[in-house]
């Protein structure tokens, strides 16, 4: 949606987060503020795309100052793209040079191939990751792991062809943990002041008992509803 | 193209309460109306290549009313637009490369097809992208690009491979190029030619008879002359757990909280009706969550601002228990056009099944969506129908069929799903 408006509540439900959490980080500066305050304010995509990325980097534990200053070396366009919100894109060569290359016997793109599990991140995601946390504990910000391939998504040019440039700061800035460490202590983020530790890994039955106890935290702490 | 107060864009949802307890099921039902085509001068510039199989297979009739089919078409093109003629056995013949529409060159070109003459095997992959190429040594970037192949037999020369040729397609569509398939006869293998042309954003025509070749051209060129948008997109905003696909047969794609369906091109008052299904997480109770649907299009016909007719669409569910949602109400028209959707892959699936020799696998298709059906049927006389006539249907596809009777179910299933009537016409307002 070029110019969508969403509401408060529908902004905060679409980038799974409680309204206070985007009232906070409104107040924190973190996205941008709009013109009319209070319950007629109507937010767009930039906001959306904004409050997803930060959530992301929150996942990745950082502290909402380094977040910030990241953010502030961004444009739009860029903050759309590491938020994951890919717009269907124009391949880069013609429907000639196209079909002269697949006539001449050398496919300009190989032929359709299954996802590969290690591609199911977007690069420039893999560049910002500072740790390399189990991918359940990503559960809790379901975009940074596309969960389900719809129908004929293999069929799209590579999306992320050619990734966006980022900034240097979002190379990694620390080792990753070794693959031999077989624990470790995860955050989750429950709301802007409440934190869970969780010792991974966790068994299935565990696991799915700690996705109910987030859902239903994330829920008790949300002061206002729409 | 201007936008007119005739374009309209309805989402409906069968259900407004999902279960905070379970992952629930919703489907959307989306329904499209295009504009009708002005005045001549507006229409898009056409770019046509017309592909024809001219293997031994085709010899005699099919390949005359073939050629007439194509003298016919060629004649309908205005001075601007562009054809070309491209016939193919184990060898390429561009029998009229791209040119102007022009009188002389209409008829040199009917001069040129009187010559062809059947012959040979079929290389079909290349045939179709010679075409393609014709087309795109002079794309029309405005304009509507669009390859015809028409075959009565498999692809048995060059790439064969199904997966290959629609991967082609795919990639064609995506720099401008379509494609629309015609199959003629018994012999022709309509799982790849149907996805040629759902991945080359065309159509596919089934053709039993020769002389049925006339029509099927005919109405594709007429509405390849009568494009209003191109490109056209539903685009669904939603919370990124929620997981969002397409019933009928468009291609999907997105990433986060944003999922794209292409359903093409749509002609002059063409309607057309898209099922969806959102699967929703687990919610707290009296949560509600939401979905916003928009609609756009290259030529910007449903994407101009400012009409309430293509305004994007906001919907809402509510976390309600079991109890409510067992009462709930539901839409009766989007649960008759779910059950269309299904029982139409069933009989597709079906078809396939007969054909393997499979025939209680057939039966048990159409056996287990009919069941499905009838429970949420209840009292609704066009359920219970489309319910009894899959369990008649049971019958015929569990006895050996004879491969023209196969080819026609697929074929009226292909086209319910795509909301395009018995002959492969798009459906327009009535």
């Amino acid at each position: 949606m070029p110019d969508g408006r969403y509401a408060l509540n529908q902004l905060a439900d679409l980038a799974s987060v409680t309204p206070r959490t985007v009232r906070y980080y409104l107040a924190q500066g973190l996205l941008p503020a709009v013109g009319q305050s209070g319950p007629g304010a109507k937010y767009d995509d930039r906001h959306l795309a904004r409050l997803r990325l930060i959530r992301r980097l929150q996942a990745e534990h950082l502290p909402l100052a380094e977040i910030r200053r990241r953010l502030d070396g961004l444009s739009d366009g860029d903050i759309r793209e590491l938020a994951g919100a890919s717009e269907p894109s124009a391949p880069d060569d013609s429907a000639l040079e196209y079909l002269r290359g697949v006539l001449a016997g050398t496919p300009a793109t190989q032929p359709r191939r299954l996802p590969q599990p290690g591609l199911s991140v977007p690069p420039p995601m893999r560049a910002l990751a500072v740790t390399d946390a189990p991918v359940a504990a990503s559960r809790y910000e379901p975009s940074s792991v596309p969960e389900f391939s719809p129908p004929g998504v293999a069929d799209e040019p590579a999306p992320y062809a050619s990734p966006p440039m980022v900034p240097p700061s979002f190379l990694p800035s620390m080792p990753a943990p070794s693959p031999m460490e077989r624990s470790q202590w995860d955050r989750i983020e429950l709301s802007p002041d409440v934190e869970l530790h969780i010792r991974r890994p966790l068994g299935r039955a565990q696991q799915k008992q700690v996705d109910r106890l987030v859902a239903i935290a994330r829920e008790l702490l949300e002061e206002e509803r729409p | 193209m201007t936008v007119t107060t005739d374009t309209t864009f309805r989402v409906r949802q069968d259900r407004r309460l999902v279960r905070p307890n379970s992952h629930s099921e919703r489907f959307l039902l989306a329904r499209i109306a295009a504009p009708r085509a002005t005045a001549e001068h507006q229409r898009k510039p056409v770019n046509l290549a017309i592909v024809l199989d001219r293997s031994g297979s085709m010899s005699g009739e099919k390949l005359r009313v073939a050629k007439t089919a194509v003298e016919e078409a060629i004649a309908r093109l205005q001075p601007d637009d562009r054809f070309s003629v491209v016939v193919y056995d184990d060898k390429i013949d561009i029998v009229i490369e791209s040119t102007t529409a022009s009188q002389e060159s209409r008829r040199a070109a009917v001069d040129r097809l009187r010559d062809i003459e059947a012959r040979g095997s079929t290389n079909l992959g290349e045939g179709w992208l010679r075409g393609c190429e014709q087309i795109a040594r002079h794309l029309a970037e405005g304009g509507v690009n669009r390859c015809l192949l028409l075959t009565d037999g498999l692809a048995n020369v060059g790439i064969t491979d199904a997966d290959e040729l629609a991967h082609h397609a795919t990639e064609l569509r995506a720099r401008g190029v379509s494609t629309s398939t015609f199959g003629v006869g018994n012999d022709f293998d309509e799982h790849l030619l149907q996805a040629i042309a759902d991945a080359g954003g065309g159509h596919f025509y089934y053709i039993a008879d020769a002389p049925q070749i006339r029509d099927a051209i005919t109405s594709e060129v007429g509405e390849t002359l009568e494009v209003v948008a191109r490109d056209v997109v539903l685009e669904i905003t939603a919370r990124d757990d929620i997981r969002v696909e397409a019933i009928s047969p468009y291609r999907v794609s997105g990433g986060g909280n944003r999922t794209f369906v292409h359903v093409g091109e749509l002609v002059s008052e063409q309607v057309l009706e898209v099922v969806l299904r959102l699967s929703f997480p687990y919610g707290l109770l009296d949560r509600d969550t939401g979905a916003i649907v928009a609609l756009t299009d290259r030529d910007g016909v449903f994407s101009t601002a400012g009409t309430a007719a293509t305004e994007p669409i906001r919907l809402t569910w509510t976390y309600a228990d079991d109890r409510a949602n067992d009462a709930q109400p539901r839409d009766r028209e989007v649960d008759r056009a779910v059950a269309r959707q299904f029982a139409a892959r069933a009989r597709q699936e079906a078809v396939g099944r007969n054909r393997e020799g499979d025939y209680s696998g057939a039966r048990h298709v159409l056996e287990s969506t009919a069941k499905r059906i009838r429970a949420y049927a209840n009292g609704d006389a066009e359920l219970r129908e489309l319910v009894d006539s899959m369990v008649r249907e049971e019958q015929v596809f569990s006895a050996p069929m004879v491969e023209p009777a196969r080819k026609s179910a697929h074929y009226a299933a292909a086209n319910l799903l795509r909301s395009r009537d018995s002959q492969g016409r798009s459906v327009r307002r009535a």
